[in-house]
């Protein structure tokens, strides 16, 4: 991987042999390549470009068939059974031997790239290189052509590819070399390689990157698409948990309000958010009820703070003692929002007290924001109002 | 194949397609064949000295029966007419149509396109201005008669030679680059050409005669001249048909498949140059048959260069072969390039007209 002109493609073409390096060499098990006839070199290693245009009529049969080229015995002889049967073979192990009798323009992208890949399986090879074989496929095709590789990759053939679509190289890939400007800058892992200090070395560009355990993507966004805590504004305390403050964070920051988020538990997907946006976050360890400390350390968040914004989260046993905080902050003095009241009983797990809670709220002076997105230009309001 | 194979009992019934499209092909093969024989036969017992469009009343009529029974051997007044002009005329008709139509084959995988033909790398240009020098300065000496072919032959090959080499840059052939240069150079042989056409006041005549293309000067000399290089070209191209398959799919790709593409192009050019040379030293230039005849062949045989190579081959020689019976059949002496190039407009637009019923 590496940005444009950072000679990805010039790499392959001298691992292909279709250029000659200027200096140094390549070296395919201790054998260098320039030692090797075409033949060989044919028979060891296959390409699989981005695309393949073809003005003629040949059939996706006899496109896998001149994979087969590297092994043709005699000018004068065609093919043998040998051959029939390697075609065979690999059309089956890429699922197109159900159209080896219709013409290859016909065949759609993801399928075209199939038969690409079967002609490269027909030359019998150990080492598999790929240029952007994704580029031109939509996201179906995509995750087709990888998994494919992924298989293949399995049953011990080594593959080589360009990539640039940098959650697709996270999944699928072992190993990831970082290239830049003719150089390798970087190898190793995903998570080795993908750290915001390359990017920002590589591409020049400031990121935040994700890394999703369960899928192994990663996902990396610039910092400018994202917003970052300001100093200066005004501050809001979020009560959240359960995911539902994720929005609201943005939302907030966005308007240049300085955010603190509690009591989130460590393993609550808001836990995650707040990290993201480098939101001071008060937490409490997993599966258990708001602690003391904890709560007193949301009351001190909330003290800290002009606004207090009640997100909707399902209310258990365990996070019932942030409607608690809700109260403290409206008994001193803080103004509270409270995000879709109407809701409360479909998300109440302690028996009607939220549904209390929230009532009381409403009650002492609390502001009812219906929807997330409304809570911009209430909190406008609000400010013209104070 | 690394990893399980998964083949299935037996033949299924995905396979038969296959074996269907061969059979189908062979077939197309051994038509054309029979066609050809059917064509030689016919086209000797035509023309205007003989069965056809002749005068009953001339002595030098030939009827079919007379015509049958000279080829069948019989010693006959007019055995010399078969023997020494009508049937050299029809042979050379298909050296030269096979010629022109396996090298407009091989130019269609270099260029990739199959709206290139043999002269594209300026054979006829440079064969035009070598026999039109000879008509206007007279030259005879040593060759006499075959001075002309002689310096159309030389010109042809040093003007292909100067057209690779402005098209082929640190060794590697340039595809597109060697397309423009054998149009750059065309257009100012063609130039010079015309100068020598608007001089050539009497002589006029002999030099458009020459341009147009006809098969006149046939006689057993010129074939066996002609016989090795076509014969040993199409014979070289058959035995690249694979790689001209692999060509086409493009430079880096035909290379990654081991198909040596810098190597088959330059063969491919030195072969379609010399066959096209040799038999446009003799004939003129005949157009239309080196692009149309592969063309054709193609949309019936498939885009395989090994059948295709044989279908064109044996096209091309059937093709001229009645061409230049038309030619002298109904007009004494009309060149034949003007039949095959009245075949060319039709032939276009048939191909347009297929484009528009498939809605490209």
């Amino acid at each position: 991987m590496g940005p444009n002109g950072s000679g990805k493609t010039t790499l392959l073409r001298c691992i292909m042999r279709y250029l000659t390096p200027e200096h140094g060499a390549v070296l395919i098990d201790s054998t260098p390549l320039h030692t090797m006839n075409e033949k060989e070199l044919a028979q060891l290693l296959a390409v699989v470009p981005q695309s393949s245009n073809l003005d003629f009529s040949f059939t996706a049969y006899d496109i896998v068939m001149m994979g087969r080229l590297p092994y043709a015995s005699s000018r004068f002889i065609g093919e043998s059974e040998n051959d029939a049967r390697a075609v065979r073979e690999a059309m089956e192990r890429t699922d197109t031997w159900e159209f080896s009798t219709r013409r290859f323009n016909s065949l759609s992208g993801g399928e075209q790239q199939r038969v690409i890949i079967a002609r490269a399986l027909a030359q019998d090879p150990k080492i598999l290189l790929l240029d952007e074989p994704t580029v031109f496929l939509d996201i179906s095709g995509q995750f087709e052509i990888m998994d494919l590789l992924k298989d293949l990759n399995r049953e011990g053939l080594t593959i080589i590819a360009v990539l640039h679509d940098i959650n697709l190289a996270s999944r699928y890939c072992e190993r990831i070399a970082l290239l830049n400007d003719g150089r390798l800058e970087s190898i190793g892992t995903p998570q080795q390689v993908f750290t915001p200090e390359n990017i920002m070395r590589i591409y020049d560009l400031d990121v935040l990157v994700r890394h999703d355990p369960v899928t192994k993507s990663i996902s990396v966004v610039p910092k400018t698409a994202c917003v970052m805590p300001t100093s200066g504004g005004p501050r809001v305390h979020l009560l959240c948990g359960g995911g539902s403050g994720g929005e609201i964070m943005r939302l907030l920051m966005e308007e240049g309000y300085s955010v603190s988020a509690g009591v989130v538990n460590v393993l609550d997907s808001d836990f995650e958010n707040a990290k993201t946006l480098h939101i001071p976050v008060v937490m409490e360890v997993p599966f258990a009820q708001i602690g003391d400390e904890a709560y007193a350390q949301n009351l001190r968040a909330i003290e800290g703070a002009e606004m207090v914004v009640l997100a909707d989260f399902p209310v258990g046993p365990g996070n019932l003692r942030n409607l608690e905080a809700a109260i403290w902050a409206l008994k001193n003095g803080k103004k509270v929002l409270i995000i879709d009241p109407e809701t409360i009983e479909k998300r109440d797990f302690v028996g009607n007290r939220a549904k209390d809670i929230i009532d009381e709220l409403l009650g002492h002076g609390a502001v009812s924001v219906p929807r997330k997105t409304d809570l911009v230009k209430i909190l406008k309001s609000e400010k013209g109002v104070k | 194949m690394t990893g399980k194979s998964i083949i299935p009992e037996g033949g299924t019934a995905s396979e038969d397609p296959l074996i269907r499209i061969r059979r189908r092909r062979g077939m197309a093969l051994v038509g054309l064949l029979l066609f050809l024989f059917a064509t030689v036969l016919v086209t000797t017992l035509m023309g205007s000295l003989g069965p056809i469009g002749g005068d009953p009343s001339s002595e030098r009529y030939i009827s079919f029966d007379r015509a049958f029974n000279i080829l069948l051997g019989s010693q006959d007044a007019q055995s010399a007419t078969i023997w020494n002009v009508r049937m050299p005329r029809v042979v050379l008709a298909g050296l030269v149509g096979a010629g022109l139509a396996a090298a407009g084959m091989a130019m269609q995988a270099v260029f990739r396109n199959p709206m290139a033909d043999p002269f594209i790398i300026g054979v006829s240009s440079g064969a035009a201005v070598g026999a039109s020098a000879v008509v206007l300065m007279g030259v005879a000496g040593v060759l006499a008669a075959f001075t002309q072919p002689f310096f159309a032959f030389v010109c042809a090959l040093l003007t292909v030679f100067v057209v690779y080499r402005l098209g082929t840059i640190k060794g590697n052939v340039q595809v597109d680059t060697l397309l423009l240069s054998g149009v750059a150079v065309a257009a100012f042989l063609g130039a010079i050409t015309e100068f020598m056409i608007f001089a050539a006041g009497q002589q006029f005549h002999q030099l458009a005669f020459w341009l147009l293309g006809s098969l006149g000067n046939a006689g057993w000399v010129q074939i066996s001249i002609m016989l090795l290089p076509i014969v040993v070209g199409v014979v070289v191209i058959f035995m690249y048909s694979r790689e001209l398959n692999v060509l086409l799919l493009g430079e880096e790709t035909a290379h990654n498949l081991g198909g040596s593409p810098e190597f088959v192009k330059k063969l491919m050019l030195a072969v379609a140059a010399v066959m096209t040379s040799v038999a446009v030293a003799f004939t003129g230039i005949i157009g239309f048959v080196g692009l149309m005849v592969p063309h054709i062949m193609r949309l019936i045989v498939g885009p395989d260069h090994r059948i295709l190579i044989v279908a064109s081959a044996l096209g091309g020689a059937a093709f001229l072969m009645w061409a230049d019976a038309i030619a002298r059949s109904f007009i004494e002496l009309l060149p034949v390039g003007v039949v095959t190039a009245l075949c060319g407009g039709p032939f276009f637009l048939y191909l347009l007209r297929r484009r528009k019923l498939r809605g490209e």
